[in-house]
This record gives structure tokens, sequence and C-alpha cells, in this order.
């Protein structure tokens, strides 16, 4: 009997689950005063990121962020963004966003099953996520041959935008143009300290050898065998590459002295980064500056751990607090972040932002919530940078699909925190340049 | 399942024409796609399909042999890597790919599993868990074969010879279906052969088997050479649904799990085991994800594991639903 019972549930799990695709928890829009005029539809978009599994703090961070981004669209608030003064998309009658939100768990394939469900069950009219390029790479597939618009707000991988797809755009910088980002700050720097070319010659490039460490210095060696930008030229005098998990890095030290160059182009996480930092002051390695790649050089810990030796290095970002001087919205949006969550934005959720927000723009142009409208209104994009959180030069699309107003910032370690120091519009502090020598110090 | 029953054993011919049942079981998976046709729907049937098979491989090692091994992930993935690369190198075909992975995951098993029979019970479960591991580790630094950025495999036009399908999944479906076909002939087939009986003695008691003359090291090996090969053919077929394939997400330890989940949870050792385990675990995994997932909450991971909780209540699997006395004499009047 008890055997008949249970095997009468099985069942009737297994024909629920394929009789009720559609009978999704539908979550109530936030309440509006809809009732009164005629009952706008809400607009759907997809989000898909790693709610769950190991990149789940960072997956639920993002979807915070994008519940602030379609709360602002959706309700009145006194801030100069687009569309945060009315209710809802003005282009669509007035109508709310609703972002429907499904979890990657970090798979490509649960991305792509997802988005596909997405597109399908719920019906929503473009997509945006997934963090990881990997499967934002499989996901845009999906949407790819469901014929939506996909919009990609934080993945760097740059062969994403080689597919030749149609309906993806990316809205951030990728890896390589962050490397770009490093190149032309040193012709400012050159232009503006009035250096000679051969005073910023000889550079060495050290990286961690698994494939973010690699994969950067290749765009670095790439970008000097292409002499960018405008025939720059230098000399590679170092190539090192080290395991990461590396408990000494004399000899790399030793070797870089013997090089003797000019700049260092790093690319560390943070053990390796604190362990280079206090071997250069050991060995009294002085550079004229050492320009790093994120990671291991923005973490909070570099500072605390090494305090004032952490001092004079030139870091890249995509995003720091500290442009809200610059940017007043920056600092108004990360205080609502804020008070909601208790704690503040970063460079990727300041992306994730954006991405949500360049959709409404699109959504509202488009004045329909037809795919080819969308990818219409996608392609002519072009959103100035005062009514961004980030600091790029506006949106506009490539016809890879690329933003091409991306931007990276550089942050240099002054006073023992970061300070924003190019490019010059963002830039609140002078750089210190040459850094100082372990002696001067 | 250890006890024999020469009831099964029976005239294939006049399998068919009682066994109407299974008939029109099989029609009505053809129809399937027909009925649920929405691309996730397909998605969910591949997945329940792709474990099915799986399930089955696992089965000739862990259910048969009663060796509970817990790194068949890796494998999945060798075959995954050898067919993509053999294509993207040397532009083999990945239907032949398909078998090359089968081997070379057969040639891998054999070095790295012969010394591991020699332990018995969750011993071998756990050296295989750390091997499973460590295989996925080495692909994930490995730069030639793509670290852990992956590999994309390069789109062609659709055809069955290509073995890619882009407006629409049902291909892939059949595919799955035609493979499982396929691995229930063979269990059917090795159910049945002095193959099937030795296997089982070994799970019962490898010293019994030996005092027989049974040549226990040699038929483990066997037992594990026959799944790895199928798990590696169902690794081909993820890559090229997939098109896109990354250590992390091919070779975790969840796959692992599952694929021994899935034949645990229907029953162990049994011919209908993973195909009555596979839907439920897979439609309740892709469902729940799809319904409560969005919260970010993870409770459609707590649903599963309650599924897989549930399998101590009843040790012996779905299957042993099927084979009370009780049930026997209702299948016979159904049978007429």
């Amino acid at each position: 009997m008890k055997n008949k019972i249970l095997l009468l549930c099985m069942a009737f799990i297994l024909v629920a689950a394929f009789a009720l695709p559609g009978c999704v928890p539908e979550v109530a829009p936030p309440e509006e005063e809809e009732e009164e005029e005629e009952v706008v539809e809400p607009v759907k978009i997809g989000a898909i990121y790693p709610l769950t599994g190991p990149l789940a703090a960072i997956g639920t961070e993002i979807k915070q962020v994008v519940e602030l981004a379609a709360d602002i669209v959706n309700n009145s608030y006194d801030i100069d963004l687009p569309f945060a003064r009315g209710e809802g998309l003005p282009g669509l009658g007035g109508a709310p966003i609703e972002v429907v939100f499904a979890d990657s768990k970090g798979s490509p394939e649960t991305g792509l099953a997802e988005a596909e469900r997405l597109i399908e069950m719920e019906g929503v009219v473009a997509l945006i996520g997934c963090y990881q390029s990997s499967v934002t790479e499989t996901a845009s597939f999906a949407a790819e041959r469901l014929a939506i618009p996909y919009l990609n707000p934080e993945s760097t991988y740059p062969g994403l935008t080689d597919r030749g797809f149609k309906w993806f755009f990316r809205n951030t910088p990728h890896d390589y143009t962050f490397s770009e980002t490093f190149f032309k700050f040193l012709e400012d720097l050159k232009e503006k300290e009035g250096l000679d070319h051969s005073e910023i010659e000889n550079v060495a490039i050290l990286y961690e050898d698994t494939l973010w460490g690699v994969g950067t210095s290749d765009a670095e060696k790439d970008l000097i065998a292409k002499k960018y930008p405008a025939g720059a030229e230098y000399n590679i005098v170092a190539d090192i590459a080290y395991a990461h998990e590396a408990a000494s890095v004399t000899s790399e030290v030793m070797k870089l002295k013997a090089a003797n160059p000019d700049i260092v182009l790093m690319a560390s996480y943070l053990s390796d980064a604190l362990l280079f930092q206090k071997e250069f002051k050991a060995l009294d390695f002085n550079p004229k500056a050492i320009l790093a790649m994120d990671a291991g050089h923005i973490h909070p810990d570099f500072v605390s751990t090494l305090g004032a030796d952490a001092n004079y290095i030139f870091t890249r970002e995509v995003w720091s607090l500290d442009l809200s001087v610059v940017n007043p919205l920056i600092g108004i949006v990360n205080d609502i972040y804020y008070e909601r969550h208790g704690k503040n934005m970063d460079g990727t959720t300041a992306r994730s932002f954006t991405g949500l927000m360049v959709l409404a723009d699109v959504l509202n142009r488009a004045g329909s919530t037809e795919p080819e409208a969308i990818r219409e209104a996608l392609v002519e994009t072009d959103i100035p940078p005062e009514d961004l959180i980030v600091p790029w030069k506006g949106v506009k699309f490539d016809e890879t699909g690329q933003n091409m107003y991306g931007e990276g910032v550089i942050s240099q370690i002054i006073d023992e925190s970061w300070h924003t120091v190019y490019p010059s519009e963002f830039a609140l502090r002078d750089w210190v340049y040459p850094q100082p020598t372990w002696a001067e110090r | 399942m250890g006890r024999l029953k020469p009831l099964m054993v029976r005239q294939p011919r006049i399998f068919w024409r009682k066994n109407y049942i299974f008939a029109l079981a099989f029609a009505l998976l053809l129809a399937l796609p027909f009925i649920f046709t929405a691309h996730f729907q397909h998605h969910v049937m591949i997945k329940v399909l792709m474990f099915t098979f799986l399930g089955c491989a696992w089965n000739i090692i862990g259910g048969y042999t009663g060796q509970v091994a817990l790194g068949h992930a890796a494998f999945f993935g060798i075959g995954a890597y050898t067919s993509s690369l053999c294509y993207i190198w040397f532009g083999l075909n990945p239907w032949f790919g398909m078998f090359l992975g089968g081997i070379l995951a057969v040639a891998v098993s054999a070095v790295i599993n012969y010394p591991c029979f020699r332990l018995h019970g969750r011993y071998f479960a756990i050296a295989t868990l750390a091997l499973g591991m460590i295989i996925r580790l080495l692909f994930t630094n490995w730069r030639l074969v793509g670290g852990a950025l992956g590999v994309r495999l390069p789109l062609l036009p659709e055809s069955l010879w290509n073995f890619q399908f882009h407006t629409t999944k049902l291909p892939y479906y059949y595919i799955a279906l035609v493979l499982c076909a396929l691995i229930f002939a063979i269990l059917y087939k090795i159910e049945r052969s002095k193959l099937g009986f030795y296997l089982r003695a070994i799970k019962e008691s490898e010293e019994a088997a030996r005092s027989l003359g049974i040549d226990v090291a040699k038929y483990k090996l066997v037992a594990m050479s026959i799944s790895v090969f199928f798990t590696a053919m169902a690794g081909t077929l993820y890559a090229q649904y997939i098109l896109y394939i990354d250590p992390i997400s091919l070779m975790p330890l969840m796959t692992s799990i599952l694929i021994c989940v899935v034949p645990v949870l229907g029953g162990a050792g049994t011919l209908w085991g993973p195909a009555l385990g596979a839907p439920i675990l897979l439609i309740a995994i892709e469902y729940s994800r799809a319904w409560l997932g969005g919260g970010g909450r993870g409770i459609d991971y707590m649903i599963v594991g309650a599924i897989m909780v549930a399998i101590i209540f009843r040790p012996g699997g779905l299957t042993s639903f099927f084979q009370g006395p009780r049930f026997r004499q209702w299948w016979r009047r159904i049978r007429g």
C-alpha cells in the first residue's frame, strides 16, 4: 500500500513537471498605480547570472544592482539618470521593466538552457548576462539561434565579439582594450612629463603563468609589436612568467634587476603581488614605474598588508568610488545601493547596472518589443557619458557589437589608497612619476 | 538483484510480441518531442536520455560489478575533448572522434584504474573520486588543450555527418535515443551472458568468485573498460550539443555524482534502473531550477538533495517497486 502511494507521488511529480512548464510563480510587478489608467504590460528582460555555486556572492550582488536599476526606471527618483524621474519607459507608454532572473550555476550548459527557457517560456524580449565569459558564450549562442537581442555588460574575453553574431552586443571594454589603456596612458605620461622617447623605452613584462596572466601578456606583446599607439617604440628587456603559488620570487627579481627596465608591466594575483613588492624593497629594485593589471593590486589587502610600501603602483581599474567627485551620479547611485545592501558597488556591479540602463534606453527608443526593432535600436545606440555611472566616453556599438567608447581608467596608490590619475577628465590627483627609490621613501 | 532470474531468459521474438507495452513506450519516446515542442523541453529530454545512457554505462562497473566508481566525469570529459580537438587539429569527423575518445578513455582508465582495483569498497570510491579531480585539474592547467578557457567548436553547416544542428534540437534527441537503445541492447546481452554472471559474482563476494576460478582483476577491468568507453561516447554527444567545452563545467564533481546517483536511484545493477532514475532526477533538477533558481537561494538544490536522501528509504532503488509478488501478479494480468 505504502509502495503504491509512493509510486503515485512519483508519477504525479513526473507529469506535473512536464505538463506545467508555463506555471512559473509569477512575480508580481512592483505595485504601481496602473489601475487608474489603462493597464500597461511590463517589458520582460531576462537576466542570467551565477546565483548559486562558487560565484554566488558576485552573482547575488549583480542581481541586487540590476534590481536597483529596474527600480530606478520603474519608479520616480530625483536623480539625473535617464528614466529616473518618470515611471516606466515613455517610449512604450510608460511600461515598467520586469527582470526575470535565472540561475546559470556558473555552467555554460545551464546558461544555454536557461537562455532558451527565458526566451521561449518566459517571453523575454532581450537578455543580459552572464558575468563569466564561458557562460556568455553559450547563452548568447542560444539568443542568436532564437533571434533575440543579447546585451553583455561584464564579460571581458575578447573573442566573444569575433563570432560574427547578429544579435550580440557588449557594453564592457574587453581585455585587449584594457591593455591598450596602458599604452595610451604611457603616451600621455610622456607628453605631460615632457619626456623623451628613450626615457620610457625598456619594458619588462612580469605575469603569472595561468590563462589570465598569459592572456594579458600576449595582448601586451602584441600591442608592442604593433607599435601601439601611433608608432610608439618599446623594447622588451625581460619577459618573465612565474607560478603564482611560488613561495619565493628572488630569482625573478634578480632577473628584473639585471634587465634594468624603465617600467614593469605586471599581472599578478594577491599573494604573489605582495611577495614581489616585498622583494622589490628587499633587493632595492627601482624601476621608474610599475603598471599592474588590477587583480592583486586592487585588492584592499594589498594596501592593508604592505602599508606605505604599497605606494606608487599604477593599476588598471574599471570603476572607482572616488570618481564620484567628477561624476556625482556614481556617488548617488552607490549611496542608494549602500543604504539597501550595506556595501559599496564595485567595477563589476557598476557595469551590470549600466547594462540594464542601456537596455532601458534601447527599449525606449525601439518603441516596440519586436526583436528586430530592439536590434535596430541597439545598433543606433549613442549614449553620452553624462548618462553613465562608469568612466566611459559613452555607449555606441561597432559592427561587431562591441562598445567603442568603453575604457578603463588607471589608478595610482598614493598615501595608501587608490586615486584615479588617468584619463585626465577623471583624474583627481596628479600622478607621482617616477616613483621614488626605496632609499628616498 | 544479485539473484538470477531464469524467468527472464526468453526468445527475443516472443519477448517483443508479449511485450507490446515496451513497443508502445518506445513509440511514445519517438513522439515525445512533438508533444512538447519548446527548446527548453527538448533540452530536458536530451539531458534525461544522456544521463540514462551515462547511468547505464556506470551501471556496468558500479551496479553489476559493485565497484562504486566516482570519477566518471573525467572520462566524460576525455571523450568530449578527444572528439573536439581531433576535429579542430586534424579535421577528424566527430563520429570517428566519438570512438577514438572511447578508446582513449579505455586506455587512460586501464592505466590508472588497474592499481585502484586492489582497493575495496569505500577506498576504491575515494581513489576514483580523487583521480577524477586530478584529471580535471590537469585539463584546467593544460594550455595545449585550451586550459581553463576551454575549447570552442567551429560552427559548421548542420548535418548528421557534421554532428551539428542549430535550428532544431530534435536530431540530438534521436541520436541520444539511439545510443540509449544501443546500450540497453548491450546490457540486456551482458545480463544474460557469462560475463554478466561473472560480474555479479564479483559483486556478491570477490573471494568466492576467485575461489570459483574467476579472474577478478581481469573482469573488473573489462567492466570498467566497457563502462568508460560509453561514458566517453556521451562526452562527444555533449560536446557536439553544447559546442563549447571547458573543464570547469564539463568535469565537476557534481557530474560524477549524478552519473552514480541516477542508476542508484532507479536501482543499481538493474537494466531499467537508469531509465527510471534519470527522468526523475533530471526533471527535478532542471525544473526546480527553472521555477525556483531565479530566487538565488538554492532551494532547487535542496529539492534535489531531498530526492537523493529519499533513496535511503528504498535501498533497492525504484525498480524494487516492480519486483514484489503483487506487481508481478498485476503485470501478468495486464499482459493477458
